[in-house]
């Protein structure tokens, strides 16, 4: 008797979560979250010991400043695509490399069932680890006295990472479950094809995840010196609700595509 | 879900908990600020409300103790109105008074200012309550309960003035001022909305090191305040936001700080303090007294920022001395 989409894609968020949270990638996750934490760390012990840790034009930047910076230079525009990349583009690769998709697929549930599962987990296992990271960046950073001025920023923030995670790892899926070198061809869109088009003039910027995402960023940077620094460099942006629903879109229409792949392509393991 | 993982996914979503939880405290019902970290600036601020413009503080105890102050104490002659409030209110202020924190509050722009909701000071010091409140009751005055705290009003003999108050916020510090503001004092120091989650003032505040004397603050509430001519004023609103300190020992060192809107606005006013000083320097050439503080002015500042600095050495102060005991013994 074959189960049901939802609860076949459940049991396969069951079974992956666990394998994705105690593989060997979650040490490079570890890694690459842990380095902005030591980083806050530092900069709590350089405040602690009266020096600033950020200047801009010869003005000291507030914590809630040095956050903004931590939170859209290293998340946003580094571990975030990063995270998406390495784990996105492995959902299906690593069970064809490890020989044991033949084992979910013989199951009596539906293909695509088995995407969607893993790639909650995905979600789900990068959300565990990012988040919780995040937030103690945001306490070690941010002078007590600022969290009540700024905590909702710290909201908004947590959101958009989500949705980064989300709308990243659905595209990364869809390379995985499709083409041959995944992974290389995730690193060309992560640090060829967004850095290169957003710098560039015209229309093309609106085929990456970035200029949505980023396109969040003035919505949820607090008002401190460095918002207009960063504001200068993302100061082409579509509208809010616009990005949302581009964000949506691209989340549903490539997963959704990824699915597709996995249940129509014949996968050969190799002997 | 194995257990380790079961164990994991507790230990992030509780880490999240705790943060989420804590901000929702913090914003909504407000935490000491004691609690978790150390505020730049004294414990008063504590009482400004957040849409303070202004911010001064003047740590009286210092002042009062230094080497400067002793020095024009023994040229002060004796006042009588002094030693009268003294006799009255119990209250020396030399030696009462610890320190002092001002706030001004301007209405919004089109709003006529309120006197009763402008400004605030606050004074941390050794207050005889009782006797204060007898005082008050003696010349017309009421006395209330605002959440907790104790405070004397008296209708000012102009109408206009509205209301004053002094409210006993805490058993060292009194709040003074119109009855509004001492009321928002009284709030913001209940509900922990305050001026330190006003991030710019703060920064400022957090900017100041080593002085006994000091003031920020927006600089369109100062010059709306102090009503500039039309010609002056228009040159003003360049500057954003400035701070002011000093410290007083021996001597008088101190520096001034503007912010500019932009790099080009403060070029501008570098330029023009440079001016400034160059003609001072030519004026205080002839006199060895002036030319010695003239000197000590330093322009500097980048980007946005124009600073300037100057420091009045001890001896400056003895050569005015003896400048002035000359002229009493000619008299």
């Amino acid at each position: 008797m074959s189960m049901g989409f939802w609860s076949a894609s459940r049991r396969v968020f069951d079974l992956s979560l666990g394998e994705m949270l105690w593989s060997r990638r979650t040490i490079f996750m570890a890694l690459v979250v842990g380095g902005p934490v030591v980083l806050a760390i530092i900069v709590r012990a350089l405040d602690m010991f009266g020096m600033s840790a950020l200047r801009v034009n010869g003005r000291t930047v507030g914590g809630i400043g040095v956050f903004g910076v931590m939170m859209w230079m290293l998340f946003l525009r580094f571990i975030v695509p990063v995270l998406a990349v390495f784990y996105g583009t492995a959902l299906m690769a690593d069970e064809v490399e490890d020989k044991t998709l033949t084992y979910l697929f013989t199951r009596p549930i539906p293909r695509g069932a088995v995407l969607v599962g893993k790639y909650l987990a995905y979600v789900a296992c990068t959300m565990l680890v990012v988040l919780p990271a995040v937030m103690l960046v945001y306490f070690l950073v941010v002078p007590f006295r600022e969290v009540p001025g700024t905590f909702m920023s710290l909201v908004t923030d947590l959101g958009l990472l989500g949705l980064g995670l989300a709308v990243y790892g659905a595209v990364f899926a869809f390379v995985g479950a499709y083409f041959k070198r995944p992974l290389v061809l995730g690193l060309v869109f992560t640090f060829g094809w967004e850095p290169t088009v957003m710098v560039l003039p015209g229309y093309l910027k609106q085929f990456t995840i970035a200029y949505y995402l980023q396109a969040l960023v003035p919505h949820a940077m607090p008002t401190d010196g460095i918002t207009s620094l960063l504001q200068g460099v993302f100061r082409e942006t579509p509208p809010m609700a616009v990005s949302l629903a581009w964000l949506g879109a691209y989340a549903a229409v490539f997963l959704w595509l990824a699915t597709r792949a996995v249940e129509r392509r014949e996968y050969v393991l190799e002997q | 879900m194995s257990k380790k993982t079961r164990y994991f996914v507790l230990v992030s979503g509780a880490i999240l908990t705790v943060g989420l939880g804590t901000g929702l405290v913090a914003s909504y019902l407000g935490l000491p600020v004691s609690l978790l970290s150390s505020a730049a600036g004294p414990d008063e601020l504590q009482y400004i409300p957040q849409d303070a413009a202004v911010v001064a503080y003047a740590n009286v105890r210092d002042v009062m103790n230094s080497e400067f102050r002793q020095r024009f104490r023994q040229m002060e002659p004796p006042s009588k109105e002094r030693d009268e409030f003294e006799q009255k209110t119990g209250l020396d202020i030399e030696r009462d008074i610890d320190s002092v924190v001002a706030a001004f509050m301007p209405a919004a722009e089109g709003v006529t200012d309120s006197p009763e909701r402008a400004a605030v000071v606050l004074a941390r010091g050794r207050f005889e309550a009782a006797r204060l409140e007898a005082l008050a009751l003696e010349h017309g005055g009421a006395v209330e309960d605002y959440k907790g705290k104790r405070l004397l009003t008296h209708l000012d003999k102009d109408p206009a003035d509205g209301t004053m108050a002094v409210g006993f916020v805490e058993a060292d510090l009194v709040a003074l001022g119109g009855i509004e503001a001492v009321k928002r004092a009284i709030d913001a120091g209940a509900d922990n909305r305050n001026v330190m989650s006003n991030n710019e003032l703060m920064r400022l505040v957090a900017e100041l090191d080593n002085s006994n004397a000091w003031a920020v603050g927006r600089f369109d509430a100062l010059a709306r305040q102090a009503r500039l001519p039309s010609e002056v004023q228009s040159q003003l609103p360049t500057v954003s936001w400035f701070s002011a300190s000093g410290h007083v020992n021996g001597g008088v060192s101190g520096i001034l700080k503007a912010e500019a809107r932009d790099e080009a606005s403060a070029q501008n006013l570098r330029d023009v303090v440079r001016g400034f000083l160059a003609m001072a320097k030519l004026q205080a050439g002839s006199r060895p007294g002036m030319q010695q503080m003239v000197d000590s002015l330093q322009l500097s500042g980048d980007g946005k920022t124009v600073a300037l600095s100057f420091s009045i050495p001890s001896e400056f102060f003895d050569a005015l001395e003896s400048m002035a005991r000359q002229k009493q013994g000619q008299q």
